[in-house]
């Protein structure tokens, strides 16, 4: 596999915390374009740590990782902007703005790219008739119950159709069939090109999706393949 | 679905219901009333100047001093034979355009104001005036003029306005530069209280702008949405300070025309100045507007 297929690679990243001890350690890792892994660990094993490295919010402490080919070493903030742009995230937590309502949630990415209003308009309205809140479209996302912020979330998340789809606990407020829905969207998202990688702790979820599992575990990442009981070695290469 | 659902579009960063926009506004309020104050006094000094200059620009006047004698008639005499002379001489000089002695009645009226109603000049051993004028191109040599004056009448002497016209530009210098240094002051005073108020705005908003940074969004796209909220502020701010400026700065003009002696009649603020002053407003939003961008970008810069 050449460096160009490969959508992120980490080579021995480690991620500390002030002057406390490593989080992560040593980190090796690639994700090829258009593969689907989920990202588990226990709490505290530094899911949301891996995953913020991912989406750019924040630098390792040591090793080097390129983002779409882009070492982020020397990329510069409109540069990892534009790559943000390139990638879609899904928080635990949602992150909505609350004082906005669920179609001015969805409709940011396209708004921060510089999209056509007019567009926005009939993309937004498509994917929230999609997600079932359409009647709910111009309602603060502050009113919205936890399974429809959850929705709005991920509308946000795939509205620009990113090259990284990457989500934290998504399913996690939503029922069996709203969540059967949201992996089809992801699934169906993966089948056009999009990467993805779904931190979750659903045993349900991860058997019922044969996709490669990360697994965090004493600082370190492990990989296991559908088939697999054990890890493979320790770390993908 | 109707377009007027969407027109509302909310701004990502709830800055139109901050608490310190109000104190913004009345501080840029403020600022810009003391502006406006600050800067047509300086320009009134300066009109007032000007004024001076050109009126004495192509004047000179020539003072006759009286003949000591205690026979005051003899004095007298003696006195307009030298103003005479003086203004015989005068005459013949190349580039004096017009040469006129004061009659006794002007100069009963130049001393007026100092000496009160009836009052005989004759009775005065006060200097002789002449009024002279001259071609504004003729270029002198004010010093050999003074000379030849002297040997043609030896109680005359020549004052050309320089020395007091210089003491008076340089006072209106000096209040000009204490002028200009309030005005500095007042730009960076307001300025800093932006730099502050935004900065904490940045704070408060935090979680926002960095959902924002998240989905992509560059420094300038947050700094824009600050730009655009200080430059109403600014704007607004503005048009309230100079709303109260303009009645003030007509209520100072009419106090200071009411001062005797007609020392600043022609402190009166051209169109120019009108347009400078009632400009301020822009101004304010301009400087509001820069130090918010500026200011968003330079802490963001510090935000992965």
């Amino acid at each position: 596999m050449s460096d160009n297929d490969n959508i992120i690679e980490m080579n021995n990243v480690g991620i500390r915390y002030d002057q406390g001890p490593e989080i992560l350690s040593d980190i090796k890792l690639a994700l090829p374009r258009g593969s689907f892994h989920f990202l588990t660990g226990q709490s505290g094993a530094g899911k949301t740590s891996l995953l913020s490295l991912m989406y750019l919010a924040q630098r390792p402490s040591r090793g080097r990782i390129s983002v779409f080919n882009h070492n982020l070493s020397f990329a510069n903030r409109d540069q990892l902007a534009s790559l943000r742009r390139r990638i879609g995230v899904v928080f635990q937590d949602f992150r909505l703005i609350e004082h906005l309502s669920a179609f001015d949630n969805v409709a940011l990415p396209l708004r921060v790219s510089g999209m056509d209003e007019k567009e926005i308009r009939k993309r937004v309205t498509e994917l929230l008739t999609w997600v079932e809140l359409d009647a709910h479209m111009h309602d603060k996302t502050s009113t919205l119950s936890g399974g429809e912020k959850q929705r709005v979330a991920i509308a946000r998340a795939v509205i620009n159709r990113p090259d990284l789809l990457l989500a934290d606990e998504p399913t996690g407020n939503v029922d069996n069939i709203i969540a059967g829905k949201l992996m089809k969207l992801f699934v169906e998202l993966n089948k056009l090109g999009t990467t993805v990688v779904i931190a979750t702790h659903s045993d349900k979820i991860i058997n019922d999706f044969a996709y490669p599992r990360l697994h965090l575990q004493n600082r370190g990442l492990h990989i296991y393949y559908p088939s697999d009981t054990s890890a493979l070695g320790g770390f993908h290469v | 679905m109707s377009d007027h659902v969407f027109i509302a579009r909310k701004q990502e960063l709830p800055l139109k219901g901050e608490n310190t926009s109000l104190f913004l506004q009345v501080i840029i309020s403020i600022a810009v009333f003391i502006f406006a104050i600050t800067l047509s006094g300086v320009l009134s000094v300066d009109s007032v100047v000007n004024s001076w200059n050109k009126s004495i620009l192509g004047s000179l006047t020539v003072q006759i001093i009286p003949v000591n004698d205690i026979n005051k008639e003899k004095a007298r005499a003696e006195t307009l034979v030298y103003e005479e002379k003086a203004v015989e001489f005068l005459k013949s000089v190349n580039g004096v355009t017009r040469v006129s002695a004061l009659s006794d009645e002007q100069l009963n009226e130049l001393l007026r104001p100092w000496l009160g109603d009836g009052i005989d000049i004759s009775e005065l051993p006060a200097p002789r005036i002449i009024d002279v004028r001259i071609s504004p191109d003729a270029e002198f040599d004010f010093a050999q003029l003074a000379k030849d004056l002297a040997a043609a009448s030896p109680q005359a002497s020549l004052d050309n306005h320089k020395l007091w016209l210089n003491k008076l530009i340089a006072f209106a210098d000096g209040l000009n530069l204490i002028a200009s240094t309030i005005l500095i002051l007042i730009s960076a005073i307001t300025s800093g209280a932006i730099f502050y108020t935004t900065q904490m705005s940045l704070g408060l908003h935090r979680q926002i702008i960095e959902i924002l940074h998240v989905i992509g969004a560059k420094d300038a796209y947050i700094a824009q949405q600050y730009a655009r909220r200080m430059a109403f502020l600014g704007l607004t701010g503005g048009i309230i300070g100079l709303f109260f400026a303009v009645p003030a700065i007509f209520f100072i003009g009419n106090l200071a025309l009411a001062i005797e002696g007609g020392i600043i009649s022609e402190a009166n603020l051209s169109v120019g100045s009108w347009i400078m002053i009632l400009s301020l407003p822009l101004f304010s939003m301009l400087i509001a507007m820069l130090t918010a961008y500026y200011t968003v970008k330079k802490t963001l810069k510090k935000m992965l």
